[in-house]
């Protein structure tokens, strides 16, 4: 489903992702952890295509396809979602106006009739229910004013309406209370699919008590370092990225 | 013929009872004593209506060429349309005789007393004065709360006419409204539209005034809205402008009670070579009122967006609570808006504020919308509404979001020959 090789990523000409190798298989969950600064959040941004972020070497397919030349929305129409690490608030665009257009933008591309407002908020409101998340949610302004817990589940719940088939969760579990992070597990969990598949970035063996992985990856300057089962994650909480003899990976410690 | 003989000779072909002859020769004599706004006053800095000034106006004739507005059904609650500055046709209204046409209640009590008398004495308010054909009253006797709004139509279907609306409401002790005032017309004809509106709220009434400006796209818009407010009372305004190659709406609220409320929302549109201008000034007058002021003003294309934003506290109204914001959007590099909230504080114990900003469409947003499979295009349009959406409040009050809210996307979305696609 997605193969990369030897990618090379650079943001203002500064090289940050320094050939990652990486294959994702269809119905696999993979976790990337790794500590602060090591290009994780780079490397989801590059995958959903932000501008900016240069592939300078090596390759990036999904489905068969090369991605770079694609636009943020056509991958997102070929059913690449990524779950921001910071989602962006925005104001007076109500979130159900947002969810409606994103998912009706979504079905046009592959034929499908637009929903109609009626049949919207029916499709909308059992994936609430399914979720476990307030209503009230969708009549707020997009993320504006949302405690940090409520944008991680907003971003959930945009998982749950577009149904993707590549999802990347960027820290999405990072802050969160218990609550918020069944949240979390529900919606990977219902998406969990043979012919989908899910990257978690995730600072935390926390939220792998919940999604089992197949593969676990340390991400640390740029490149993967370390790729095993989960027995990887409950040995990096245990021991720490110290552990792994990392040069300079110590902006943060580890905190399980 | 001088640039005046158009004025004077509209004034001699108009039909009036006597005791508005006076009023209006007098209106026009002031009018030719100043001439129009000129440049150099400080208040039309940064609108010219020097191309106004070029053309040759006449005053209308008839309700000619085709009707602007057919669809009155469209409109939800009593309707006054008028053409070319004379009725046209209308809805369910004059029944219960709460609005009708100011000529013929020309000889009422609420007219006599009040037409004239709130608006300033400005050129253009003079002119109007001066030359209005016709125009709405609206009258809502003390207590009546009249829950469907009161649509009027102003609509233009005549090159090189200028008409000169007119309206007059009053509310009297404690009675509630909704006046909803629509100023359109045939795109491509270049014709002037002059208003004023005056308003007086008495104690304890309640308006909602909603002013929508889209006048055809070669069409000059200049209007005044003047507000007396009595004590308790409250206004409350949406100025809405989507079209017109200049507009300019002046709103001047006098709060003359105390404990008076008045909150303005604007949303300004210019696109194209659009010149949209909005004056507020915002006169505290007694003790205790509030005052919110939320602008949000968009300008691509090569349009310029103007607010100027005036707030006069004067030394009798202490213990006020005045605050604006505004905010612009730029989308070219060529557009241009000059946002100017202003205060002049002359009491003691008031609490005031103003914040101005004025930015682009932000990327982050919109790389957010478009990672979700929202195309550029779309991505843009939300973030222009949800722009516009935060000075647009009041049309949840009045339930008029289902109508107005159409107007504005399409108003959005066009594309103007100076405006490349993104
Ligand atoms: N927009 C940017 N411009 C320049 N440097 C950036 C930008 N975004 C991230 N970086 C740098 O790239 C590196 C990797 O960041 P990031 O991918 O956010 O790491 P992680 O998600 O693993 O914490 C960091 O050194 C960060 O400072
Ligand atoms: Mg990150």
């Amino acid at each position: 489903m997605l193969e990369i090789k030897d990618l090379h990523v650079s943001v203002d000409d500064k090289a940050i992702l320094k050939g990652i190798d990486l294959t994702v298989k269809p119905g696999e969950i993979h976790a990337i952890m790794g500590p602060n600064g090591s290009g994780k959040s780079t490397l989801a941004q590059v995958l959903a295509g932000r501008e900016g972020y240069r592939v300078t070497q090596g390759s990036l397919r999904y489905l068969d396809s090369d991605l770079p030349p694609f636009s943020p929305e056509a991958r997102a129409r070929a059913g690449i979602f990524l779950a921001f690490q910071y989602p962006i608030e925005i104001p007076g665009v109500a979130n159900a106006q947002f969810l409606r257009s994103a998912l009706n933008s979504q079905r046009g591309y592959r034929g499908e009739p637009e929903l109609d407002a009626f049949d919207f908020l029916e499709f909308v409101k059992g994936r609430l229910a399914m979720l476990e998340i307030d209503d009230s949610f969708l009549y707020r302004s997009l993320n504006e004013g949302f405690s940090g817990g409520e944008k991680k589940r907003n971003e959930i719940l945009q998982m749950a309406v577009l149904e993707p088939r590549l999802a990347i969760l960027d820290e999405t579990d990072s802050g969160l209370d218990i609550d918020a992070l069944k949240v979390v597990a529900r919606g990977v969990n219902a998406l969990r699919a043979p012919d989908r598949a899910i990257i978690l970035v995730t600072h935390y063996q926390r939220l792998l008590e919940y999604i089992v992985p197949d593969r676990v990856h340390v991400l640390a300057e740029g490149r993967i370092v370390r790729s095993g089962d989960r027995d990887l994650a409950l040995e990096l909480e245990a021991k720490g990225y110290g552990w792994l003899n990392l040069r300079n990976n110590c902006e943060e410690p580890f905190i399980p | 013929m001088t640039a005046n003989t158009p004025f004077i000779e509209a004034l001699r072909r108009i039909e009036v009872p006597g005791w508005l002859a006076s009023e209006r020769g007098a209106a026009l004599d002031r009018f030719l004593a100043t001439g129009m706004p000129s440049a150099r006053l400080e208040d039309w800095k940064h609108t010219s209506l020097a191309a106004l000034e070029r053309r040759v106006w006449h005053s209308s004739t008839s309700v000619a060429g085709e009707a602007v507005c057919p669809d009155i059904a469209s409109y939800p609650g009593h309707a006054l349309v008028f053409q070319n500055g004379q009725l046209h046709c209308h809805g369910i209204y004059l029944a219960n005789q709460i609005a009708g046409t100011l000529l013929d209640l020309a000889n009422t009590q609420a007219v006599h007393q009040y037409l004239g008398q709130v608006a300033d004495d400005t050129a253009l308010a003079n002119l109007n004065l001066a030359l209005w054909q016709d125009g709405a009253h609206v009258y809502v006797p003390a207590g009546d709360h009249i829950t469907l709004p009161i649509f009027t139509l102003f609509g233009a279907a005549e090159a090189e006419a200028m008409l000169y609306p007119r309206t007059l409401a009053v509310l009297e002790h404690g009675a509630e409204a909704i006046l909803v005032e629509h100023f359109l017309g045939q795109t491509g004809q270049p014709y002037w539209q002059n208003a004023v509106t005056e308003i007086v709220l008495e104690d304890g009434a309640h308006l909602t005034h909603l002013k929508v400006i889209e006048e055809g796209a070669a069409a000059t818009h200049t209007s005044l809205t003047a507000v007396r407010l009595g004590r308790d009372s409250e206004y409350r305004a949406l100025h809405i402008g989507l079209d017109g190659a200049l507009a300019r709406h002046e709103i001047r609220v006098h709060m003359a009670g105390p404990g008076a409320t008045t909150r303005i929302d604007a949303f300004d549109l210019a696109d194209g070579h659009r010149h949209a201008d909005l004056h507020l000034r915002i006169n505290h007058r007694a003790p205790s009122g509030t005052s919110r002021v939320t602008y949000r003003g968009l300008a691509k294309g090569r349009g310029r967006a103007v607010f100027d934003g005036h707030v006069v506290v004067d030394r009798a109204a202490p213990k006020i609570d005045a605050r604006q914001s505004c905010r612009g959007l730029l989308l070219s590099p060529q557009a241009e808006i000059d946002a100017m909230p202003r205060l002049e504080i002359y009491a003691d114990d008031v609490k005031c504020g103003h914040g101005a900003s004025i930015g682009n469409l932000d990327r982050e947003a919109l790389f957010y919308l478009q990672s979700r499979g929202i195309d550029l295009a779309l991505a843009r349009q939300l973030l222009m509404q949800g722009f516009a959406n935060e000075a647009l409040g009041l049309l949840d009050h009045t339930h008029l979001r289902n109508w107005l809210m159409p107007r504005l996307i399409a108003a959005m979305a066009r594309r103007t020959l100076m405006e490349p696609t993104p």
